[in-house]
C-alpha cells in the first residue's frame, strides 16, 4: 500500500470509529486517559492498517483496549510506588478504579456488576453499551465467537441473580423471583 | 448468525437497564476541528514504529477493502472539514489582517493568524519531525511586542516559508491572544520556535519557547533549509 492509498484508507475508516471509540473509552476510564489512550489508539490503528478487518469497529475496540490495559498497569505501578511512599492510606473512594462510577442513578446494578468478575462485567458492557453480538464481543476479546456466546449466557445470568440478592433481601426470595419456563 | 441476534436480545430487560446507566451517554461528539487534527496528526505519523504502549505483534497482511457508501460519506465530510479549516485561514489571513499595522516602509511581514478557541483545549501528540514538516510555515524567532491583538516576533531563522522581517499573529479577539500568550507562553524579548499551517499558529507543543530540543526536531523536519 503506498502513503496516499494508505491515508485515503485511514480517512475512509477512522470518521466512523471515532465516537464509538470515544464512548468506549469514556466507559471505563476518566477523561484525561481516555483522551490519551484514543489518540493512542487511533495512531495503533493507523500503524496497523493492513491488518484492520472489514468490520473494523470490534477490532478497533480491541486496540483500545489493549492500549487502555497498558496505561492502567502503568497507573498501577506508579499507585504500587506512591503506596510504599506514602504516610497515610488514601481515602477508599479515591483507590478505587476506572468504572467505579458506573451505573450512577441505578445502585442496585452498579453493586451488582461490582459483584461479578471483572471479565464478566466487561461482556456485559460490551453487550448492552457498544451493543455487539457474541460474535463482534469475541473479536475484541480474541476469543471465539462460541466461547463469547456461552460467557455472556453465564454474565447475564450472574447479573439477574446478583440483582435479584440486591433488591430481595433474604426471607423474600420467593416472592418476585424469575420463573423458569 | 441468526444464533448471534438471538444471544443480543436475549435479554432486553436487563440490556435495557444497563443501557440506561451507561456512562457515555452524556458524553458530547468530539469537536471537529479537533478531530480532524488528531486524524492529521495521526497519519503524519510513521507507520514503521511501533508506539509506544502496542503489545500486539506486527503482521503485515493486505487488507481488503470494501466501501460502504456511509464511510465514503464520513470520509467526505472529513476532507470537507479539513479543508475548510484551511480555507478559512486564508481568507481570515487575507481579509481581517489589513487593519494589521506594517511595522516600516520595507519591512516584510508574515501575517499569521492565533488558532480559534476550540484548539487550545485539543490534547496534543508530542510533535515530531514529519508532523513539523507539514507546516507551511516554520521559523525561530524573538518577540518584539505583545500588544493589542497582535503579537510581533523578530524571525532569526526561517526553516521553512519566505523569510520575513517582522512575522505578526493576529488574534480575531483579545481574548484569543490570550489563550494563544497562555498556550505558547509568548512573553516579550524571549526566543520561540514557531510554525504554522493554512495561515494559523500551531499550538500543541509545536509552537514553543526556543528549546535545544525543540529546535533539533524542526531541523530535522526541514533539512534543506537548515
Amino acid at each position: 500500500m503506498d502513503a496516499q492509498t494508505r491515508r485515503d484508507r485511514f480517512e475512509e475508516i477512522a470518521p466512523s470509529l471515532i465516537e464509538p471509540l470515544r464512548r468506549f473509552l469514556a466507559r471505563r476510564t476518566d477523561p484525561a486517559t481516555a483522551d490519551d489512550v484514543f489518540s493512542e489508539t487511533l495512531l495503533v490503528c493507523w500503524r496497523r492498517l493492513d491488518e484492520l478487518p472489514d468490520e473494523p469497529l470490534p477490532w478497533a475496540y480491541g486496540v483500545a483496549r489493549n492500549c487502555l490495559a497498558n496505561v492502567q498497569r502503568g497507573v498501577r505501578r506508579q499507585e504500587r510506588l506512591a503506596a510504599k511512599i506514602a504516610v497515610v492510606d488514601p481515602p477508599p473512594q479515591a483507590a478505587a478504579g476506572p468504572g467505579a462510577g458506573e451505573g450512577a442513578g441505578d445502585g442496585d446494578l452498579a453493586e451488582a456488576l461490582a459483584a461479578l468478575r471483572p471479565e464478566e462485567a466487561e461482556l456485559l458492557r460490551l453487550w448492552a453499551w457498544e451493543q455487539l453480538s457474541p460474535t463482534e464481543i469475541a473479536a475484541v476479546l480474541e476469543i471465539t465467537p462460541n466461547a463469547a456466546g456461552i460467557r455472556l449466557h453465564r454474565a447475564r445470568e450472574k447479573l439477574r441473580e446478583q440483582l435479584r440478592k440486591i433488591e430481595q433481601p433474604a426471607g423474600h426470595e420467593e416472592s418476585r423471583g424469575r420463573r423458569k419456563p | 448468525m441468526s444464533d448471534d441476534s438471538d444471544d443480543w436480545d436475549a435479554d432486553p430487560e436487563l440490556r435495557d437497564r444497563l443501557r440506561s446507566a451507561d456512562p457515555a451517554s452524556s458524553l458530547h461528539p468530539a469537536d471537529p476541528a479537533w478531530t480532524a487534527r488528531l486524524l492529521e496528526d495521526t497519519m503524519s505519523s510513521p507507520t514503521d514504529t511501533p508506539t509506544e504502549h502496542e503489545v500486539l505483534t506486527e503482521s503485515r497482511e493486505t487488507g481488503t477493502r470494501r466501501r460502504g457508501p456511509l464511510t465514503w460519506v464520513v470520509a467526505a465530510a472529513a476532507v470537507l472539514l479539513i479543508a475548510g479549516v484551511g480555507i478559512f485561514g486564508l481568507f481570515n489571513h487575507d481579509t481581517q489582517h489589513d487593519a494589521v499595522p506594517a511595522a516600516g516602509g520595507s519591512t516584510t511581514v508574515t501575517r499569521l493568524q492565533a488558532p480559534a478557541p476550540a484548539a487550545y483545549q485539543a490534547r496534543c501528540m508530542v510533535p515530531t519531525a514529519p508532523m513539523i514538516a507539514q507546516q507551511e510555515v516554520a521559523f525561530a524567532g524573538t518577540v518584539e511586542s505583545i500588544s493589542g491583538d497582535v503579537v510581533t516576533l523578530r524571525p532569526t531563522h526561517f526553516y521553512h516559508g519566505s523569510p520575513t522581517d517582522r512575522v505578526q499573529v493576529q488574534a480575531p479577539q483579545a481574548a484569543d491572544l490570550q489563550a494563544l500568550i497562555q498556550a505558547v507562553h509568548f512573553k516579550q524579548g524571549e526566543r520561540y520556535l514557531v510554525s504554522a499551517t493554512g495561515g494559523e499558529v500551531t499550538i500543541c507543543g509545536f509552537s514553543a519557547p526556543w528549546s535545544q530540543e525543540l529546535a533539533g526536531v524542526y531541523a530535522q523536519a526541514f533539512p534543506a533549509r537548515h
